[in-house]
């Protein structure tokens, strides 16, 4: 039998090959050797990145430590100064070990992190403690105090229509001090110009009530009659409105309004959810008020003969694919004292009123109406019916919203509380009108109308209208 | 080989964790006192709901986070927001509600205010309740 010697030639193979491997680094041995090399290489590289990190982190620590004591004065300052400067610059602040050697940081590295991570949790918890100081407790807020103003310009006075050209209308300031959870106050006090020209001053509103809950709210002072939508949702700040003056009937009582707009007397507001809904109601008694100067006066120091007003306010706000409309219903009684006559005269007003409002982002409409069943209680006429109610469009178009309006009163004027009020004849007018808002707290407003009484004495009146009106 | 392939992996996720751009999330937050459903929200910052039970209820707004809150719960401009607080105020004598500006502050003011709601766009951690996330 044959047999091949091969020994030696594999031996030359495999030396030959050994001397490439190790030339080329390839051995198995040399192989494992360069892979720790890098990869000692590539920790020591993330170990100088981090180093670097927590040094820059470090320097951010003091900075804040820095300004913090120096806001607060805090003896801590020199110390975390000192413990600063102890610190060589560009270096990890916690061992010389990790500054001067990277190569031996695996050794010292657990200790810097851990004194960096506590100084980061106190600055977290000095921030937190600054963060928490800020909004403070509301009634450590001061007053809230705000106001409207606005004048204007115009071929008549928007409410004197005698009177043409400039003029000022109002400065209203309003004050909602936060005294409590519970208690709530409104005061708003108009510096206004009166049908003489004269600046007066009113006290509007002045209402301190209690909140028990989102269901009740009781208010006591003197506040703005809550019936229909109009008389409360917008009060003596015209800029609040899109339109430039109230309709006529609803005027405040000193500009010639034919309702009572202000109640002195307690007030019970709340609302409940019914579903989707939400109920919202009102129920209020107060003074009856009187005629004077023909004009309507709330008795604001109270009744010399007892007489209360009273009445309630239901309305449903819709939800779903009718969000922003609400419907309602109200009624109030009074018995007015009509004291320009002597002896003076009472009539018995009963009011019975619907509306209707949609308030979105795009549409503010309100319509409201208005019966009157009257009831001459001295000069026994017997009974007396009237009707007034507006209709008014608003479509909000970016910064610009115009708006129409259209409003008739209907008064019979052998009814002695209408006849005994200067502006209560019927009348029916028509506007339309444009609000441009410059900015957040400014609107200018434009305003065409046409007016026509149509009793007492026929006759009618066109009227261009600027309005400035400001919130602040 | 399975170093490289490993560090390819984690490239890989890494990327495939990035690529979509989400929106960020918003968290409704209150302090643990608190119980809210979602339509409260709205209620509370629109001034319309000032109560959980006896509880009297905080809204605060987070200015960072805001346009987020607005248009995703209220569903109404930055503007509008600002009118509907001034006739508010106006009409009933509340006052709008506090301001902070970061979502670290709105945080502490919840924790801190029995009754305080608030939004934040990253995700809390303890001490307050989570009443959504949008």
């Amino acid at each position: 039998m044959r047999t091949t010697n091969y020994a030696p030639a594999m031996c030359a193979r495999a030396w030959l090959g050994a001397v490439l491997a190790t030339g080329l680094g390839l051995t198995p041995a040399a192989r494992a050797a360069e892979d720790d090399k890098a990869r000692i290489a590539e920790l020591e590289q993330k170990l100088d990145e981090s180093l670097k990190m927590i040094r820059e982190l470090s320097h951010k620590v003091d900075a804040l430590e820095a300004r913090e004591a120096q806001r607060t004065g805090a003896a801590a300052a020199p110390a975390a100064a000192a413990a600063a400067a102890a610190v060589p610059a560009g270096a990890a602040p916690v061992t010389p070990a990790v500054a001067t050697a990277p190569g031996s940081a695996a050794i010292a590295g657990p200790a810097a992190p851990a004194d960096t991570a506590a100084r980061v949790t106190q600055l977290e918890e000095t921030v937190s403690q600054m963060a928490a100081n800020a909004p403070q407790h509301p009634e450590d807020r001061g007053l809230a105090m705000h106001g409207f103003a606005d004048v204007g310009a115009g071929t008549h006075n928007a409410q004197f229509p005698q009177y043409q050209g400039a003029d000022i209308a109002e400065l209203d300031f309003f004050l909602t001090p936060q005294l409590g959870a519970h208690t709530r106050a409104l005061f708003e006090l108009n510096f206004e110009v009166g049908a003489n020209g004269d600046v007066g001053v009113d006290l509007e509103r002045a209402q301190i009530g209690y909140q028990f809950s989102d269901a009740l709210t009781v208010w006591l002072g003197r506040f703005h009659t809550p019936y229909g939508y109009y008389n409360t949702a917008f009060h003596h700040g015209q800029w609040i409105a899109i339109s430039l003056r109230r309709p006529r009937f609803i005027e405040f009582e000193d500009h010639g309004g034919t309702m009572p707009a202000h109640t002195v007397g307690l007030w019970l507001t709340g609302s409940q959810r019914l579903g989707d809904q939400k109920l919202t109601y009102d129920a209020w008694i107060g003074n009856s008020q009187r005629i004077t100067g023909g004009t309507l006066d709330m008795n604001n120091a109270g009744v010399p003969r007892g007489s209360v007003m009273f009445g309630g306010n239901v309305g449903l706000l819709m939800s779903g694919a009718l969000d922003g409309l609400k419907v309602g219903v109200d009624a109030f009684q009074t018995r007015i004292e009509n004291q320009d006559v002597a002896p003076p005269y009472f009539t018995q007003v009963q009011s019975y009123g619907t509306y209707a409002v949609y308030d979105t982002d795009r549409w503010e409409d309100i319509a409201e109406l208005h019966f009157f069943r009257n009831t001459d209680l001295t000069g026994h006429t017997g009974q007396h019916d009237s009707h007034a109610g507006f209709v008014q469009l608003g479509y909000r178009a970016g910064r610009f919203t115009p708006y129409a309006r259209y409003e008739k009163g209907s008064f019979d004027q052998s009814d002695p509380y209408f006849a005994a009020q200067t502006d209560g004849n019927s009348y029916d007018r028509e506007a339309l009108g444009l609000r441009f808002d410059i900015d957040l707290s400014s609107a200018l407003k434009m305003e065409l109308a046409q007016t026509r009484f149509t009793d007492r004495y026929v006759t009618s009146y066109g009227e261009a209208l600027l309005q400035y009106a400001i919130r602040f | 080989m399975s170093r490289n392939a490993g560090k390819l992996l984690l490239a890989a996720l890494l990327l495939a964790g990035g690529a979509p751009v989400r929106a960020a999330d918003l968290y409704i937050i209150c302090n643990s006192q608190v119980s809210l459903d979602e339509a409260d929200v709205r209620e509370l910052f629109l001034g319309e709901k000032q109560f959980a039970g006896a509880l009297k209820l905080v809204p605060v707004d987070n200015s960072a986070a805001q346009r987020l809150f607005l248009g995703r719960v209220l569903n109404m401009s930055a503007e509008r927001y600002s009118v509907t607080w001034v006739k508010k105020s106006f009409r009933d004598g509340i006052n709008p509600p506090g301001v902070v500006g970061s979502d670290a502050e709105a945080l502490a003011s919840v924790r801190r205010t029995p009754g305080a709601c608030s939004y934040i766009t990253t995700p809390p951690t303890t001490g307050v309740a989570v009443v959504g996330r949008l």
